[in-house]
């Protein structure tokens, strides 16, 4: 659902067999949807929309501006017959333009040349062979099986399979011709070579190659009356004002750039000149335009909104947005906002504003539940343990977040099993067995009715990710944990082995939670870590339905202080929703996402 | 010598009355009639502000377009996921002069929680349209959306009055009303404990709301919320299918007795 989720800026949707190319009328708030198979390319689509959207409008506008939702409710809006007829003339004019009907043999220039001036071009004859098997395939690529066309195809066949036969004699006459030709002037080459080879050898030079033949002579270009000698330099005059340049300059002292605003200025102002005529001539009617664009009914055209979504656009990008996702944004709101009648007294920048401010706020929603304790509940009640897996590139706090959530599940009571998985970087397991410790001082067992709180699952380095965290589960479904927490190794996201294993990982252990990690300080690398992980997790998963991503934690939070487009980035990119934010490396350094705080600090000028 | 004192000043006024001077009369009248448009204009305003919508709130594919269309015209629609709200003036059936405005929101995730901000002040009542078929599946969804409506500070403030219209009731898989009930109560009971005791929030509100739904201690019960809350079964496609009428006398019962 584009519409939605503000990734309207691109006009046509696939979704399985079928394309949907679609168009929104903003003034009167409908959208129209053209649906076709997606392995026909139809080139008359975008035309149809159109002319179905003029004709529609301009058929219903009166019940639209009157009567309102009732009247869209009551009026029987009886389209089919003129839809059919503008659907009829659609597919004529595309067919009147594809096939052109093809010259045959005798109408090519072709026939009029003689055979011998077509000998001389070789390069011909295979390029023709080419033409002709390009024109059989766009022949085949038309889907409305016509008769006209149909003949005129047939016909054209023929004609060019002559040619290919004619092409095909004229190769042999050729290729004998050329035959008789060499064994002539074979014999004739035989009795003149010696001769002029002869010739050649005298005039024949060697050819200087650059290292074989280096003469340090010769390659010396330098000067040697003057160099090597420390006398007979030649004195140049030495000019100290011309070389020094400012003559008031403290010794010693680094200058700032000069900003030199005078230059810019002039050119500023000779820009100007030429426009302000028009502007003068356009005066009174100018004046009109303003006033009619404060008092409202004025719609939005691309031009207006031009400026500001570039504005906007530098802003977002700015505010660390990644850049391609802001271009995204600012040509779906472009698109939810063309020919929209403006309210009274209402700027383009304020509407502007004010969709982008929506749009971001729609970006934010997230399309699934997020209540991590209610599903830890639910895995209570089937006896089995709620699996959280956490992968992400090298340095993002996988670890240092891993702590928290174990520390906040702890306080609601659960009892939470942590799998080290990492099994490659230096002191994983050590950081991780300090933090249960920590954790198991800060909630001893006797506080939580003898039972351990947090427990270590490790077996050392070196040894197969997968295969511990299977058995952590194991684990922790024999003791009665009620949560496995599974820390992975950082990998980048271009490392295809490793990017396989952590597939691996989460196709056979089947978790029922897989938390990206990413840090708020990342800008367009977010776009590529993402798209990455999400491929590798979604091509080596043997299901039908592949466990890609389910959430996002956002990580160092607290380093950017309102640059907060990475929130942005990342959920547009995958749709799925930020689960956690990690504000510190405390254990109470965690929370959850505030989509209107969020997009003021984005939008806060 | 207070009477003279005032006298010299009755007698200028009196001066100025009785040979106006243009200016000064001129600025009075257009003063009173400032003052007139601004006394009238609040009074439009503050009828037109009182609460008389009736929002139509729930999941998506719920059936709250197919609701609204049967509601104001009586006829079946094919209906489409809405992106946009729809608000029409709905005459109840016996009173002439009592009308309320339906207004229908999107119930996509993305657009619900931005609609209901925007209409939430101006609702009178609301109807809150439960799918009594996929109930089983959606239960948690649907829970989350209600406790979201009922958390929220202005629907508190207001207390307006609850329907929970449990609609697709034509099918023979429907779940009954009180099961939907107390479904309801259970999910909402686990989710004040779980929304409480998340994170908290990046400005430091509370990601639960302020609030806490119902009484401590207590296992959760609609009576326990402040507004008024009833439970009607309906069917917008009605039981004859796309010709006959939906049945739907409960929710129009409801209505005229909060018009």
């Amino acid at each position: 659902s584009p519409l939605p989720q503000e990734r309207g800026g691109n006009n046509s949707f696939t979704h399985e067999a079928l394309t949907l190319k679609y168009k929104l009328d903003n003034q009167f708030e409908l959208v129209f949807v053209v649906g076709f198979q997606k392995i026909l390319t139809l080139t008359y689509v975008d035309k149809l929309i159109d002319d179905v959207h003029k004709e529609f409008r301009d058929k219903y506008r009166n019940e639209f501006q009157q009567k309102g939702t009732l009247g869209l409710l009551n009026g029987t809006f009886d389209f089919k017959d003129d839809f059919m007829r503008l659907l009829r003339d659609a597919e004529e004019s595309s067919k009147v333009r594809a096939p052109t009907v093809m010259k045959t043999f005798e109408q090519s220039l072709k026939s009029q040349k003689t055979v011998k001036c077509m000998i001389e071009t070789r390069g011909e004859k295979p390029k023709e062979k080419v033409k002709n098997k390009k024109n059989k395939g766009s022949k085949k690529e038309g889907t409305e099986a016509v008769a006209a066309p149909g003949k005129a195809s047939a016909g054209d066949k023929q004609s060019s399979g002559d040619r290919e036969e004619l092409t095909k004699d004229e190769i042999l006459q050729k290729n004998r011709e050329e035959f008789f030709r060499r064994h002539m002037k074979a014999g004739e080459k035989s009795s003149k070579s010696p001769k002029p080879e002869a010739q050649k050898e005298k005039g024949k030079k060697p050819r200087v190659w650059d290292l074989e033949n280096s003469n340090a002579k010769v390659l010396d270009y330098s000067n040697s009356a003057t160099n090597g000698n420390a006398e007979a330099c030649p004195v140049e005059e030495f000019d100290p004002d011309a070389a020094l340049g400012d003559r008031n300059r403290e010794p010693g002292r680094l200058y700032d750039l000069e900003y030199e605003s005078d230059e810019e200025a002039e050119e500023e102002k000779v820009v100007q000149n030429p426009s302000k005529p028009s502007v003068k001539k356009g005066g009174l009617g100018g004046m009109f335009g303003m006033l009619k664009g404060l008092v409202g009914s004025k719609s939005l055209t691309r031009e207006d909104m031009d400026p500001v979504l570039e504005k906007m656009k530098d802003h977002l990008i700015a505010k660390n947005v990644a850049a391609e996702i802001a271009v995204q944004l600012c040509e779906s709101v472009a698109k939810k906002l063309e020919g929209k009648v403006m309210g009274t007294f209402t700027t383009v920048t304020s509407t502007v504003k004010q969709a982008l401010q929506e749009a971001l706020v729609q970006i934010l929603q997230p399309q699934r539940r997020v209540d991590v304790l209610r599903d830890v509940m639910d895995a209570q009640r089937h006896r089995r343990p709620y699996v959280v897996t956490f992968c992400g590139v090298n340095g993002v706090g996988k670890s240092t977040n891993l702590a928290k959530i174990s520390f906040w599940l702890i306080e609601n009571g659960f009892s939470v099993l942590i799998a080290a998985c990492d099994t490659f970087r230096a002191g994983a397991v050590e950081q991780l067995r300090t933090h249960t410790r920590r954790l198991n001082a800060l909630h001893p067992p006797e506080s939580h009715g003898g039972r351990t709180m947090v427990q270590l699952y490790e077996k050392g380095y070196g040894k197969d990710a997968a295969g511990i965290a299977m058995e952590a589960i194991a684990y922790a479904r024999n003791q009665g944990f009620d949560v496995v927490l599974v820390d992975t190794a950082g990998r980048m996201q271009d490392n295809a082995p490793l990017m396989t294993a952590l597939a691996k990982l989460i196709a056979v252990n089947t978790p029922d939670l897989v938390l990206f990690v990413g840090e708020a300080l990342v800008g367009n690398e977010a776009v590529d870590q993402l798209v990455k992980f999400n491929k590798a997790l979604a091509d080596h998963s043997m299901a039908q339905t592949p466990r890609l991503i389910d959430g996002i934690v956002l990580t160092k939070f607290d380093t950017i202080d309102d640059k907060v487009g990475a929130a942005i980035s990342m959920t547009y990119i995958t749709s799925k929703p930020i689960v956690f934010v990690g504000t510190g490396q405390t254990y109470c350094d965690l929370r959850s996402l505030n989509a209107k705080a969020v997009v003021a600090a984005l939008m806060k000028a | 010598a207070m009477a003279g004192t005032l006298e010299p000043h009755l007698e200028a006024l009196r001066r100025e009355l009785r040979a106006p001077d243009p200016t000064v009369l001129s600025v009075l009248l257009t003063l009173i009639a400032v003052i007139v448009t601004l006394l009238i204009w609040r009074l439009v305003q503050g009828r037109r502000s009182s609460r008389k919508a009736v929002l139509l709130l729930g999941l998506c594919d719920a059936g709250k377009t197919l609701l609204f269309a049967r509601l104001l015209t009586g006829r079946y629609r094919d209906t489409q996921t809405s992106i946009n709200e729809s608000s029409a003036v709905y005459r109840v059936s016996n009173d002439k002069s009592a009308n309320v405005t339906l207004i229908d929101l999107p119930g996509h995730e993305s657009l619900r929680l931005q609609f209901l901000e925007r209409f939430k002040a101006a609702a009178r009542a609301i109807v809150f349209v439960v799918d009594s078929v996929a109930f089983q599946r959606e239960v948690k969804d649907v829970a989350e959306f209600l406790y979201q409506v009922l958390v929220d500070s202005t629907v508190l403030k207001n207390a307006p009055a609850l329907l929970i219209a449990c609609n697709k009731q034509d099918v023979t898989m429907a779940k009954s009303a009180k099961l939907i009930q107390q479904q309801l109560e259970k999910e909402l009971n686990t989710l004040r404990v779980t929304r409480s005791a998340a994170p908290t929030s990046l400005d430091g509100s509370a990601a639960g709301g302020p609030a806490q739904l119902g009484k401590k201690g207590k296992d959760f019960d609609f009576s326990q919320l402040p507004m008024k809350v009833e439970f009607v079964e309906c069917s917008a496609r009605g039981s004859k299918g796309e010709e006959g009428d939906a049945d739907f006398e409960g929710l129009e019962k409801w209505l005229a007795k909060i018009a």
